[in-house]
């Protein structure tokens, strides 16, 4: 398999309703080969609904989508072949062990019998259940069935990864373990789809995010919009009497204090770089210094208020 | 551990490997499954457990009450088989009826719709699946059969058609339970609507027929037999031989005409199959419309040969009813697994209200 543009992921004009329900109106979105594109909406926003349409589970009203280069809708086999999807919902087979569903898995794939157990001992690792490989499905926890779930999706070494929600329900080891394995595999050639609400997570795991709300993806310059809007900075200083006074000084005024530091709106990082360099001068010992909330979430806010949609979405 | 793309891991392509042993290596791994998750439980070989007592107590107390009327095996046997037929369509229904809706509940059926197994291997493997735990009790029931058979008067031709016909019954109630399993949204609902359609089949159609034959009357002319000065009367008769595929479609008289008919010399049938055969078949003869009749009222003469048809020549004379009723199941249940796969192909276009995908 070539490494021509086509691989990973496309999305282009599609939209898929229920009924009456337009569960997605107008997505397209595209995620190369070798990296990790994060799917951000509000709950509700279609993004569920366009997870099962990349898994070939569903097929789009209008628009067309390429999976590893194969349409799902007319060539599902070969999109599954090479698509690894991570459901929102945690199914497993809960008389198997841990090892059997993977083991299973594998078979489902057309692995050798052999070739599936090895697959499975390696998931085992590389998902860190070692110690649950033999119980049955049924008595794992809600992370242990994540985990799970996960080393499910990647039993046939996908080239294109989808995951809806893959942290929730993890400890913070496991999301840690998670991040640095989705780094890790997109490092290696995948193209990685995440969804997640946990936005500061993402923020560290995704080269790039779709915002999609009410159906409908951002456009790239919304996003740019979105991003460069004015936003909170927290700082916090060694004598907050001092930073008060350096910031009253600096001429910034609506500031808001709360337990972790004060709150300044700051409009760009020029902006920031240069109130820090104001407020050093002036003396004030900074011992914090950085945006309140992470790019992602930001851009998400931003893009979440009405009038950030041109009022459409009332 | 590395995660790097090993090519064991990717499926691996062996030159014995054709679409066909594909397709069936699939779905074997489909029916594996099932028999495993569904299946293997203590409930379930407590219910065999069950099963097996009450198959052993109905034939000891058949052979107590038949050698009670020195008639013998074939009896025994007869009703074994049916009690085999009546506990399969009360377990059954139970075992197969949320098959396909049931993995939806849990999640499962996404997961496994997004791997290299088609909805064909998925559905197929699932009735299969649902056949062999069925046929479990058929197998658990065959030392009773045999028991039946040393009592005599059984034919060995007649257990084997019989055991086959039963085994045939069960996989076409699996069939509707699947079928129905993928087409309704609900566990629940798709059990009760097998258990229904089982119903319907096994009770529904000797009513159906009784209340169609009545309902649909001919006029007969009876005439008089020449040289005879009686008037010709007229009566109305119904006519069950329109509507005798409807009760051949019970599965109690499949089972029983499959059976191969034994006769004794003076053309009557030798057990209750037999008997059923005969009843059966009978309804397929129409009324004859300008009948003769060979009695004369006024002179008190007989013109009649005496002749009716035995048994057997009515029997001998029909349309093997076992073979349409049997014909009927059969594309109950295909209809049935069709429907469902119909119902379940992804990527999927039209989903019915309050369905989800995954």
């Amino acid at each position: 398999m070539g490494s021509n543009a086509a691989q990973g992921i496309t999305v282009t004009g599609v939209s898929r309703s229920f009924g009456s329900v337009h569960a997605v109106r107008d997505a397209t979105l595209a995620v190369p080969p070798g990296s990790v594109t994060a799917l951000i909406g509000p709950n509700g926003a279609g993004k569920t609904t366009l997870l099962l349409m990349l898994a070939s589970l569903l097929a789009p009203d209008t628009g067309t989508i390429t999976i590893a280069g194969h349409d799902p809708v007319t060539d599902p086999q070969a999109v599954r072949a090479a698509m690894g999807w991570m459901p929102d919902v945690l199914g497993s087979w809960p008389s198997l062990s841990v090892r059997a569903s993977l083991e299973v898995t594998g078979r489902m794939y057309r692995m050798s019998r052999p070739a599936a157990a090895a697959r499975a001992n390696e998931l085992i690792g590389l998902t860190g259940m070692e110690a649950l490989a033999d119980r049955p499905s049924r008595v794992l926890s809600r992370g242990q069935k994540q985990r799970l779930s996960l080393a499910r999706a990647l039993v046939h070494s996908p080239s294109v990864l989808l995951l809806d929600e893959p942290a929730s329900g993890l400890d913070p080891a496991a999301r840690v373990a998670l991040r640095e394995l989705v780094r890790r595999l997109a490092g290696e050639g995948t193209a990685i789809l995440v969804s997640s609400h946990v936005l500061a997570e993402l923020d560290e795991m995704a080269d790039a995010a779709v915002y999609l709300a009410d159906g409908v993806t951002a456009s790239a310059e919304r996003v740019a919009l979105a991003g460069a809007s004015a936003r909170s900075w927290r700082i916090r200083a060694l004598d907050p009497a001092s930073l008060e006074g350096g910031l009253r000084a600096s001429g910034v005024s609506g500031t808001r204090t709360d337990h972790l530091g004060t709150l300044v709106q700051v409009d760009n990082e020029a902006a920031a770089a240069d109130l820090l360099a104001r407020l050093v001068g002036a003396g004030v010992q900074v011992s914090a210094f950085g945006p309140a909330v992470g790019d992602l979430e930001h851009t998400f806010i931003d893009l979440s208020r009405p009038e950030a949609n041109g009022g459409a979405a009332a | 551990m590395s995660n790097t793309v090993d090519t064991n891991a990717r499926p691996a392509v062996t030159p014995d490997r054709t679409p066909a042993r594909d397709f069936v290596a699939g779905l074997w791994l489909i029916v594996t499954l099932e028999l495993r998750q569904r299946v293997r439980g203590v409930a379930w070989y407590i219910l065999l457990g069950i099963f097996v007592v009450l198959v052993a107590a109905v034939t000891v107390l058949l052979w107590l009450s038949t050698t009670a009327w020195e008639t013998g095996g074939g009896a025994v046997f007869s009703a074994v088989i049916f009690f085999v037929l009546l506990l399969g369509t009360l377990v059954s229904p139970a075992l197969s009826g949320n098959a396909i809706n049931g993995d939806r509940d849990i999640g499962t059926l996404a997961t496994t719709q997004v791997t290299l197994i088609s909805t064909g291997q998925l559905v197929l493997g699932k009735f299969v699946a649902a056949w062999i735990t069925a046929l479990a009790f058929l197998a658990a029931a065959v030392p009773f059969l045999l028991f039946a058979v040393t009592l005599g008067q059984v034919s060995p031709g007649t257990i084997a058609v019989s055991v086959l016909v039963l085994a045939a019954e069960h996989g076409v109630i699996a069939a509707v339970g699947v079928g129905l399993s993928g087409v309704v949204t609900r566990p629940l609902f798709s059990i009760v609507v097998t258990y229904l359609i089982v119903a319907a089949l096994s009770v529904g159609t000797p009513i159906a027929f009784v209340l169609l034959g009545t309902a649909t009357k001919s006029e007969q002319t009876l005439t008089p037999p020449a040289g005879c000065h009686d008037p010709a009367t007229t009566v109305d008769v119904p006519r069950f031989d329109r509507y005798w595929w409807v009760l051949a479609a019970n599965p109690y008289v499949v089972v029983a005409d499959a059976s191969p008919g034994v006769f004794d010399t003076s053309g009557n049938p030798q057990d209750l199959f037999g008997w059923i055969a005969v009843g059966v078949r009978q309804a397929q003869v129409a009324p004859d419309l300008q009948a003769e009749v060979p009695y004369c009222n006024s002179t008190g003469q007989y013109y009649g040969d005496g002749k009716q048809p035995t048994a057997r020549e009515l029997y001998d004379n029909a349309v093997p009813s076992w073979f349409v009723g049997l014909g009927i199941h059969l594309a109950l249940g295909a209809g049935a697994l069709l429907w469902a796969w119909r119902r379940t192909i992804t990527p999927a276009r039209r989903l019915p209200t309050g369905r989800r995908v995954a």
